[in-house]
């Protein structure tokens, strides 16, 4: 893999993680309290996934979908901070307990 | 670590009594995991990166799973936290994998079999929590 198929992968891992967050977002308290905010959230969440599935279409045009898919469980680490952060969310033992199964999981899968 | 609350809105529990969250999560999974198998199918027909894998069928119908299984995702997270939510659709890197081997004749290596057994045995550690979040809904 070179610099610039790792610099689309960290793209298209962000996007998603971006997304996620919006989405969340909308359809939490703003769904509840402030619908057109919650749409506007939604399309930017929508923007977000949009640029990393491009991104991923591309890298799947060059690589095995076995090889490439693990990459995109190393950014489930990532939101279980951003989410505890930015959403507020309560991350309690088992759930950090399941994440990192799942991180240690797709580590295997991804050096296999 | 803890800190605020995990409780969802009283209107997304009434929401949620319709078709209960793990159901959307599930079929969410579902259809990611036949997606990405479209899509794959998609770009080896044609060959090539960016707009010219739209002309393809294969990727059509992977667009279409991949807004089902949104439209799913978007009604799980209205009544369950996003980071239970994620933990349990990493199932899809257990379902992948599995559809490659079955459908495009990829090979699964024990290395990799035992990744996705430590995959399932996180979202079995995640999962029991939802089990309760259901049952209180």
């Amino acid at each position: 893999m070179t610099a610039f198929t790792w610099f689309l992968v960290v793209l298209t891992e962000i996007s998603s993680l971006g997304g996620q967050l919006l989405f969340k977002r909308a359809m939490g308290e703003q769904w509840e309290n402030a619908r057109a905010k919650a749409w506007c959230t939604l399309a930017g969440g929508a923007a977000l996934m949009t640029v990393g599935f491009f991104v991923w279409l591309s890298l799947l045009a060059r690589f095995e979908l076995s090889f490439l898919y693990p990459f995109d469980g190393l950014s489930r680490l990532a939101l279980l901070g951003a989410a505890a952060v930015i959403l507020h969310e309560r991350i309690s033992f088992r759930l950090l307990t399941g994440a990192l199964l799942i991180a240690v999981g797709v580590a295997f899968v991804a050096t296999s | 670590m803890s800190m605020n609350s995990e409780e969802p809105s009283p209107s997304a529990r009434r929401s949620s009594l319709s078709l209960p969250s793990n159901v959307h999560l599930g079929l969410s999974v579902v259809l990611a995991a036949a997606a990405q198998v479209f899509l794959k199918l998609g770009a080896v027909a044609i060959g090539e990166a960016g707009f010219q894998t739209l002309t393809s069928g294969w990727v059509w119908a992977g667009i279409a799973a991949l807004i089902g299984s949104l439209v799913s995702w978007l009604y799980c997270l209205r009544s369950m936290p996003l980071v239970r939510a994620f933990n349990l659709a990493a199932a899809t890197h257990a379902l992948v994998p599995a559809a490659c081997w079955l459908f495009l004749g990829e090979t699964i290596s024990w290395h990799r079999g035992v990744g996705i057994l430590f995959v399932l045995a996180g979202v079995a550690v995640s999962a029991e929590p939802a089990s309760k979040l259901e049952k209180n809904l």
